[in-house]
């Protein structure tokens, strides 16, 4: 008779060999970075490579912010069986309602105005609940940041039992998250040989997390900023003309700020997508826009932020399209 | 002799810091048929600013404010375009 050995009751997680019983197995970390892949065609004589934070789990760099800022409110007690309330344009949000989902916690978003169908779709097919803010929804006190506004006097009201709000513009454990995590995966990817860091201003997380940690590597890397203009639709971006800077941006570690504009971003998302084969969103195609344009030396190593990818955009290229690509009969 | 206001809905936001009180009266005013009227109970004094900007911005008419101290009552008539 042949005996039959007992199979254990599942395989192992192996990262060698990409098989993972939990999908927050999948959240990066410098052994385990997202990619850096090197832009060959649009910004000719150019090193410049971009970190493809679209292939993060839950689809964009806010992976990173989100458990990170969930793990620092349940190391301090702060979460408990309160629900969750977070201002956010949808990346931060998403990620956070599918951590919620696996924690079993309830979201609340409070999201912009404008911010794309598709990201509205994608937080309620997670469970979340969305609250659609206009910018200038508080007109007297809070002009322009309507839903982080919000998203406060939810998580004030009934005494601040129901609700926890993480507060990614506040939370330094936003910036640790890159400081960690981002960083070191860069400053390790390129060997060392990193020159320029290229990120957008939004919650400023990333451009001051990873730009802490590269200058403690080596000073004289610059870190540039990316600023999108006032009324701009670079969902993610913040003009600082017209929203509050959010108190966790140092200001210490930005050697420079570009500003960029819509048609420029689209124009270089569409680039990007048609010259490159790399379906970004549009903060994208801004943030390499600037890299583009600044005078880079060709040997040069720069590091470009992609936060997203354009998949939750669609709606807004359809609108950039126009009746491109359809038969002109 | 006072003009009697027909309330249509009323929406109690005791207790509420703003802009939730804009929020919420906003929703109801959404679903309100012009000329319909909200009467609307706050206690954040921030809404004797925000409230009567909110009317504004929408297109509705603010018809009466009621300061009492410890709350704030508002009647807003829903505009035609808002």
């Amino acid at each position: 008779m042949i005996s039959r050995v007992e199979a254990p009751p599942h395989l192992t997680t192996d990262r060698q060999a990409q098989r993972y019983n939990d999908i927050r197995e999948l959240l990066p970390d410098p052994d385990h970075p997202t990619p850096l892949v090197r832009v060959n065609r649009v910004a000719a004589g150019t090193t410049l490579y971009l970190k493809l934070e679209w292939l993060n789990p839950f689809g964009s760099i806010k992976d990173r912010t989100a458990v990170y800022l969930l793990d620092g409110l349940q190391a301090r007690g702060e979460l408990g069986d309160r629900e969750l309330v977070e201002a956010s344009s949808g990346n931060t949000a998403i990620a956070l309602a599918a951590l919620a989902a696996l924690n079993g916690t309830k979201l609340t978003v409070t999201i912009p105005e404008g911010v794309p169908e598709e990201k509205k779709v994608v937080l309620r097919m997670l469970g979340a609940e969305v609250w659609e803010t206009p910018d200038d929804l508080c007109p007297v006190d809070h002009p322009k940041d309507g839903a982080i506004a919000l998203a406060r006097s939810l998580a004030a009201g009934q005494g601040g039992v129901r609700y926890v709000m993480p507060n990614q513009y506040e939370n330094p454990d936003n910036v640790a998250a890159h400081y960690e995590t981002t960083g070191p995966e860069i400053w390790r990817q390129t060997e060392g040989r990193v020159r320029a860091f290229f990120a957008g201003f939004g919650t400023c997380g990333t451009i001051t997390g990873v730009g802490r940690y590269l200058k403690e590597q080596d000073p004289t890397i610059k870190i540039v900023a990316i600023e999108p203009q006032q009324g701009h639709r670079l969902p993610g971006l913040k003009s600082f003309g017209e929203a509050k800077q959010p108190g966790i941006l140092d200001w210490s570690v930005i050697d420079d700020v570009v500003r960029v504009d819509d048609p420029a971003a689209y124009d270089m998302t569409k680039r990007l997508w048609r010259e490159e084969a790399l379906m970004v969103g549009p903060s994208t195609g801004a943030i390499v826009h600037a890299a583009a344009g600044y005078g880079l030396d060709p040997d040069e190593v720069a590091v470009g932020v992609s936060p997203d990818s354009g998949l939750k955009y669609t709606s807004y290229f359809a609108e950039l399209l126009g009746e491109e690509g359809l038969p002109q009969l | 002799m006072t003009t009697q206001i027909n309330v249509t809905e009323s929406l109690d936001t005791s207790g509420v810091l703003c802009p939730l009180p804009v929020y919420k009266a906003a929703l109801v005013l959404k679903r309100l048929q012009p000329g319909q009227v909200l009467e609307l109970t706050c206690t954040d004094p921030g809404s004797l600013a925000d409230i009567p900007a909110m009317a504004r911005q929408r297109g509705d008419t603010l018809l009466k404010t009621d300061d009492r101290g410890e709350t704030q009552v508002f009647w807003i008539e829903k505009g035609t375009s808002s």
